[in-house]
């Protein structure tokens, strides 16, 4: 797992500390690198190498150099230093296999690494610019909140995705299951009957709060069948499913330009 | 130049919580000629981004949008007692450049791309609702797929993702990175 590098300093004072640092004889801490492609691309630098013709024998005993000055053993980390170690020696040794032909020079062993080391240089100076974009924006303040509303079902609410929805109800299942230990039930539930009872419920209430109605469900199957119903009325543009905030529960609406007979043909109101 | 449009359209602009986009202007107050509407847009923008004005009017993920000028930071943050806003860590702007530039993306492409295992990066950036879930990759495993967000595009001031760095542009500071090295 990766480090947020929360107090991390700036990408461009990093380079600057760490060169700095390198000064005093490579005392370096691995810990200012993002990952093993920033680091082979410090070195790169360092020694002033053209990206596109690498010495692989300097690079790998530095790079391997570096990893062993390590302070401290962070095993996932690690494994991503060791990935890029390893394929720095295989391309090594690649090189040293002697070749029927002379090497062609889309045939360079090294050319996979040259691409992952551009893609990755492109991918940083784009994060530098956006880091500039970033600071302008920071220095922007805007209004971020609403004009207070009469009513509160008229609130603007956000649009919730169907991954939302499931992100919502795998919440609750977590917490159904604690509480469905004991019970052992053998009641059908059909979903046809599921789907009345929420437009039913729907009709009625005008909307639902998807965490009420699903907790209150008798069992696990009950709950799972309601969730797939649901899913179902959204598919078919029957209501409409909002969320204020990200985990927050999600209300459901009735879409008022559909009425349920449409679809339905049962004879509730 | 129409100066009734003029003050209802900087009210539109000044109430609306999202970057008010020209459809939805056109929404609220009918049909109006094309080059009408744009060219008292131009004029109202024009009109804040003179130095007399502490707001202007900027154009954000295909809208238009209230924001204070970047010059009087300072003079807010006394108001509001804050020393610095938060800033995204060098990773999460790492994994969202790769998948600005490269969406839409899985899990694996970006952590394959960065060298690094990105899940708690990309996790992140989910909650900031800077990227999203766009469906699944018909591969092995159905992965996610992530695009980034109209959030992303107005929390970097951009119009669309057109207007970011483009490749020539990167090209170009490469260039100078390496004169500056030899």
């Amino acid at each position: 797992m990766e480090q947020e590098n929360q107090g991390c300093p700036e990408p461009s004072e990093e380079t600057e500390v760490s060169q700095q640092a390198a000064g005093d004889g490579y005392q370096v801490k691995l810990e200012f690198f993002e990952g093993p492609l920033d680091l082979l691309l410090f070195l790169i630098r360092k020694k002033k190498i053209d990206i596109n013709d690498i010495p692989m024998a300097v690079i790998t005993r530095d790079y391997l150099d570096y990893l062993e000055k390590k302070d401290q053993i962070n095993l996932d980390r690690e494994a991503e230093f060791l990935f890029i170690a390893s394929l720095l020696i295989y391309i090594k040794s690649q090189m040293l296999l002697p070749r029927e032909q002379e090497t062609l020079a889309e045939d360079d062993p090294r050319q996979m690494l040259i691409d992952r080391l551009l893609e990755f240089q492109k991918i940083k100076i784009a994060s530098s610019l956006l880091r500039e974009k970033e600071e302008v924006e920071l220095q922007c303040w805007r209004r971020t909140f609403r004009p207070p509303l009469e009513k509160p079902d008229e609130l603007e609410l956000l649009q919730v995705s169907l991954f939302d929805l499931a992100e919502t109800f795998f919440l609750i299942m977590k917490r159904k299951e604690r509480e469905n230990l004991r019970i052992i039930k053998g009641k059908d539930v059909s979903a046809e009957e599921k789907l009345k009872e929420i437009i039913d419920y729907l009709g009625k209430n005008g909307s639902m709060d998807f965490l009420d109605y699903f907790s209150s469900q008798d069992s696990l199957e009950e709950a799972l069948v309601s969730f797939f119903c649901l899913l179902e009325l959204i598919k078919n543009h029957l209501v409409i499913a909002t969320q204020e905030e990200l985990f927050q529960t999600i209300r459901v609406w009735l879409r008022k330009d559909k009425t349920p007979h449409q679809v339905h043909g049962s004879s509730h109101e | 130049m129409n100066d009734q449009l003029k003050a209802i359209l900087e009210v539109l602009i000044f109430l609306s919580q999202e970057p008010l986009t020209v459809d939805k202007m056109r929404e609220v107050l009918g049909e109006i000629p094309e080059d009408e509407l744009q060219a008292v847009l131009q004029a109202l923008m024009a009109e804040f981004s003179r130095e007399e004005h502490g707001i202007q009017i900027v154009r954000s993920a295909g809208g238009y949008l209230f924001t204070t000028k970047p010059e009087h930071d300072q003079w807010i943050k006394r108001l509001l007692q804050i020393e610095k806003k938060a800033r995204l860590s060098v990773a999460g702007l790492e994994t969202l450049s790769i998948i600005a530039y490269h969406q839409p993306v899985t899990q694996a492409e970006v952590s394959a791309i960065r060298s690094v295992d990105s899940t708690y990066s990309i996790k992140s950036l989910l909650q900031k609702k800077l990227i999203k879930i766009v469906g699944r990759k018909k591969a092995p495993g159905n992965p996610l797929v992530y695009r980034t967000s109209e959030k992303f595009l107005e929390y970097f001031g951009l119009n669309s993702l057109d207007d970011l760095p483009r490749e020539e542009e990167i090209a170009k500071i490469l260039e100078e990175e390496k004169q500056t090295i030899s």
